[in-house]
């Protein structure tokens, strides 16, 4: 099978749990309606409606994480391919991701003592 | 043909699943049980909240099955049969899954509650702290296999099973799939008894019967993740391939779902602390660790 033939299979799959799921509300419409009474929309909140906005702004109190991980997320970019030919390149490999690698690490070592990893 | 021999199988490993659950829940097994809920669940009032984000709150059940399914099309059951044999499998699974954390959060946000919104929350600070565990042990992983291919990962295992190649990623890469599928006691966004659970609290009827199906079908998507990477897949003597990886992907899924109930739930905070400060460093030292093995030894 081609690779394109493979995506077209994945496509396919995601659009046939749209019409699966799409059959399974169908079915409980069948089943029953629901009834359209008065205080049975309020959210979870022992009955009463929160009296603050629940769409607000929170405090990400682990930012401090949130930066390191953009900066290993990108590094993970980088590690599929050299992982595939590592076999091939052999030691010169183990030394290139070996020095970024280290660099990266001294970067969180260095976050850690600046209290980076801390939830704020 | 594959393609529907791997979703009756998705299909019977999630009822079961369904149904250890439920023992592990309630203390008693039964094999009805789960049909008879699912069934339940369909007859029950679907009720949405008031001045809810309609498009959210309707997406996050779909997208998690459909994260769910197309993370478990690029699991291997046997040779030739997966759904799409990928030569980027590994980083798919990963691209899939990445997608479980946008529809907690859809389902986080949608329906304008309170428990919802913090559930939804949780999981992303949940998700700073796993997704590193995640990739890195893939990568050491695809480093001995040479491919990103979940069949050749497999046929890398001949001589030796990963979980003994590189123990070290196989017990990362379990905790960080188990916080994946917020099961306990990793289960910060639905915690019961904490958050009257937290992202399940506005669901009703058939989308909650989604929405559960859907995280069985993450939970058994990440237990054959486990079974590909690290126990050999469909490798194993006596049985066919596809009774090996089924036979692991069920064990894999039973341990994950009932082993964590008997420890406390484990705050954000040091869940966190735990991800980045023992998880990433063991992480880098499994790729160093593989790295100098896979060079000395030519297996």
């Amino acid at each position: 099978m081609t690779q394109l033939a493979q995506y077209a299979i994945l496509l396919g799959l995601t659009l046939g749990a749209f019409a699966f799921v799409a059959s399974l509300y169908a079915l409980a419409r069948v089943i029953g309606r629901t009834l359209d009474e008065p205080g049975k929309d309020v959210p979870a909140s022992s009955g009463t409606l929160s009296r603050d906005p629940v769409w607000v702004r929170y405090h990400a109190k682990y930012f401090g994480y949130a930066l390191l991980f953009l900066a290993f997320d990108m590094e993970m970019a980088f590690m599929y391919p050299w992982a595939v030919v590592y076999r091939e390149e052999g030691l010169v490999a183990l030394l290139d991701m070996g020095v970024f690698l280290a660099i990266l690490f001294l970067g969180l070592l260095y976050g850690w003592s600046q209290g980076a990893l801390r939830r704020q | 043909m594959s393609i529907f021999a791997i979703l009756l199988g998705l299909a019977f490993g999630g009822w079961l699943m369904a149904a250890l659950e439920g023992w592990a829940v309630h203390g008693r097994f039964s094999l009805v049980r789960p049909l008879a809920s699912a069934l339940a669940l369909l007859g029950r009032e679907a009720v949405v909240t008031r001045k809810s984000d309609r498009l959210f709150f309707e997406t996050a059940p779909i997208l998690l099955l459909v994260a769910g399914l197309l993370a478990a099309a690029v699991i291997p059951l046997a040779p030739g049969l997966i759904v799409a044999d990928l030569a980027t499998g590994a980083l798919f699974l990963n691209a899939a899954l990445a997608y479980v954390l946008v529809a907690l959060i859809m389902a986080g946000w949608g329906p304008d509650g309170a428990y919802a919104m913090i559930g939804g929350w949780r999981f992303l600070g949940q998700f700073i702290g796993y997704s590193m565990l995640i990739v890195m042990p893939i990568t050491a992983v695809a480093m001995r296999a040479q491919s990103l291919s979940t069949t050749q990962i497999v046929t890398s295992q001949a001589a030796l099973w990963n979980v003994a190649y590189q123990p070290l990623g196989f017990a990362l890469f379990v905790v960080a799939a188990m916080a994946l599928a917020w099961l306990p006691p990793f289960d910060l966004p639905s915690g019961t008894g904490d958050l009257a659970g937290g992202i399940e609290a506005e669901y009703t009827g058939p989308r909650l019967a989604v929405l559960r199906l859907a995280r069985m079908v993450v939970v058994l998507a990440l237990a054959g993740a486990v079974s590909t990477f690290y126990l050999g897949g469909w490798l194993g003597p006596w049985l066919p391939g596809w009774a090996w990886s089924g036979g692991k992907t069920l064990a894999v899924a039973a341990l994950m779902l009932t082993l964590g109930r008997h420890i406390p739930r484990m705050r954000e905070a040091r869940f966190l602390e735990f991800c980045w400060k023992a998880g990433v460093p063991l992480a880098l030292v499994n790729i160093f660790l593989v790295g100098v093995i896979a060079l000395v030894v030519p297996i």
